[in-house]
């Protein structure tokens, strides 16, 4: 009856699209899926009573206390308008060059990588900051909507971003899972920190990418990405080169370089790091006096909506895969995926195919949550590296988000951009972005070291 | 019986009340958090000190947010939809997706991981269940009463929440 499974997956897909909460669309269904499973003497009633030792397990789970420690650090940022004022004081350094602009969008998001791990949240923010600025200096519209689409959902395959602390905590129960199967009872780890390290050098290698495609617009199609007009030269003079780079980029930059740099030299976990983190973002947001106890009240009420929403998918994830394991569901698949014809290759293709197509309708979370626990230990039996793994499928979730017609990202974008805009433009400006990303994924699929070299030198493993 | 707001009066109101005022009031839990945690830090790389019970009040504050703020984090519409239609759809026709998914989905699965979890927490009353780490808190029975607490919550909020996808329904 393991095909049942499939159906529960399928019938969970159709209804998640009616739109009610993610969370509990996936408890319900598998609950619905449990009692039909029970009637048909699948299996027994008693194999969902652990359920609330997992949960347990959960509220237990010392790694996972870094995601509402990030959300703090990352809301404080926005709501301190520390964000905002970096977006401005690094548009006005960069702007006098052509693509200026540009450049300083992709800067921004990627420092802002911790502050969410919404597709949407940061699209949004990012949207809303920049885009009428771009579009009232000449911006080709196509070109300002693609960066920011770009720039706004990097964030979430660059460290510290809470994406990497779920998936890192999935890929290690994933990993345990696996050398177990395998007859490896010595087993090796990997942690959250292992996963930062690795995203490092294909995060900043997309930076990279993104900033020389910028720059080549600049140099061969000028008019499309023009420098900043008189009015705002005036005020870049007037405010100089010292203080934007002082007050403006110094204090997050510290702030991320200190986080990430505790983490990498092994001084701290990442719970820790974010913990600093946070009170750092709480010091900056203090300094510039602009913040009271409602503004303290604002940060904590929606870092704990974010946490209570990442928790509760996780809840009704864990029952979803309860269900489907319950069902033989996780040994179809593993049959399914050894049956391919061209071995761990093919197995992989399909699974990242797989998981672009779902990008389309689930966020990175919940894919998370539902596809990698079913999916990753098979592949790490296979033999493939847990660290590189984790970073291909950031890369690949976060090019399924900006794909036409269904990205999230283009959706989120469509929302708050003005209607004189037309949703080709945008369509039109992820394209070459897209290419990027592909490219980074044939590279990271070449040579894997891009991920896996740095941990080993970090951690000498 | 609906105020002229349109908010739920009587006794839906007060529960309403009761599951938003424990949200925001756990929702300073995340301050703390971050204050106990950063605490442990200092103390672990300052002073060499470790000190698994503050730890472990790091793990339990935690809790309480994600927990018992779930009710609260539906009212306000925290929790992430796939929007791909329900953000074109007309008033009507969310209260219609609301109300099913209010009664079929999240009331189903609230009441079993209350009927689920029962069992589960009435040992760990009986047995006063303490910390299984040398030094650390004395009350998991207290924090694994949070799931009872948290299932009662969300099957409260999800009759809330249909009995608002019915009013508009009816028009009002």
């Amino acid at each position: 009856m393991e095909w049942i499974a499939l159906l529960m997956f399928a019938v969970a897909c159709g209804v998640l699209l009616i739109g009610y909460p993610v969370a509990f669309t996936l408890g319900g269904v598998a609950l619905l899926f449990a009692g039909l499973g029970i009637s048909l003497g699948a299996f027994q009633a008693a194999e969902l009573l652990a359920m609330p030792s997992r949960l347990f397990g959960v509220m237990g789970n010392d790694t996972l206390v870094a995601v509402p420690l990030f959300v703090f650090m990352g809301v404080m940022l926005e709501r301190s308008r520390i964000a905002e004022q970096l977006l401005d004081s690094m548009s006005l350094l960069f702007g006098q060059l052509r693509g200026g602009l540009g450049i300083s969008v992709v800067l921004v998001g990627t420092l802002l990588a911790a502050s969410t791990g919404i597709v949407g949240a940061t699209v949004v923010t990012m949207g809303l900051l920049s885009l009428p600025t771009m579009l009232r200096r000449g911006y080709d519209p196509a070109v300002a909507t693609g960066t920011i689409c770009a720039a706004g959902t990097l964030g979430q395959v660059i460290p510290p971003s809470i994406i990497l602390v779920l998936l890192g905590d999935v890929l290690s129960s994933a990993y345990q899972q696996a050398q177990l199967d395998m007859g490896i009872f010595a087993t090796d780890t990997v942690s959250v920190g292992d996963l930062f390290v690795g995203a490092l050098i294909p995060g900043l290698g997309l930076v990279a990418l993104y900033l020389l495609y910028l720059c080549g617009l600049a140099i061969w199609k000028g008019e499309r990405v023009p420098a900043i007009d008189t009015e705002d030269r005036a005020r870049q003079l007037e405010q100089g080169w010292m203080k934007p780079l002082l007050t403006g980029l110094a204090p997050p930059l510290l702030l991320i370089i200190a986080v990430l740099g505790s983490i990498m030299t092994g001084i701290a976990t990442p719970t820790e790091a974010a913990s600093v983190g946070a009170i750092g973002a709480s010091l900056m947001a203090a300094m510039k006096r602009a913040f009271g106890i409602s503004q303290l009240r604002e940060v904590c009420e929606e870092t704990t909506r974010v946490t209570s929403m990442v928790f509760m998918i996780l809840l009704g994830a864990s029952a979803f895969s309860m269900v489907f394991n319950a069902y033989g569901g996780d040994e179809l698949v593993e049959a399914m995926l050894h049956a391919l014809p061209g071995g761990v290759f093919s197995a992989m293709l399909v699974v990242m195919l797989l998981m672009f197509l779902l990008g389309f309708i689930l966020d990175f979370i919940e894919i998370t949550f539902v596809v990698v626990p079913i999916v990753a230990p098979i592949l790490l039996t296979m033999g493939l590296d847990p660290v590189w793994l984790g970073v291909m499928m950031a890369i690949n979730l976060q090019t399924s988000f900006l794909t036409p017609p269904f990205g999230f990202a283009l959706f989120y974008l469509r929302g708050v951009a003005p209607a004189s805009i037309r949703t080709l433009d945008i369509y039109r400006g992820v394209m070459p972005f897209i290419v990027l990303q592909l490219f980074a994924l044939g590279m990271l699929a070449l040579w894997p070291g891009l991920a896996t070299w740095l941990p080993g030198v970090v951690y000498g493993n | 019986m609906n105020t002229a707001s349109g908010e739920p009066g009587g006794i839906a109101g007060l529960l309403e009340a009761l599951n938003t005022l424990i949200g925001r009031a756990v929702s300073w839990l995340t301050l703390a958090t971050v204050l106990i945690y950063f605490t442990v830090v200092v103390l672990r790389y300052g002073f060499d000190l470790g000190w698994i019970g503050l730890q472990e009040s790091a793990l339990y504050s935690h809790s309480m947010v994600f927990m018992l703020a779930a009710a609260w984090t539906l009212r306000s519409g925290g929790h992430v939809r796939v929007d791909i239609f329900y953000s074109r759809w007309s008033e009507r026709r969310r209260a219609c997706a609301d109300l099913f998914g209010s009664l079929f989905l999240l009331l189903p699965f609230a009441l079993f991981l209350f009927a689920a979890s029962f069992n589960y927490v009435a040992v760990s009353w009986r047995l006063m269940e303490t910390s299984a780490e040398p030094g650390g808190l004395p009350l998991v029975w207290l924090l694994k009463s949070l799931i009872i607490v948290m299932a009662a919550q969300l099957t409260i909020q999800a009759l809330l929440e249909a009995r608002r996808a019915l009013a508009v329904l009816r028009g009002r």
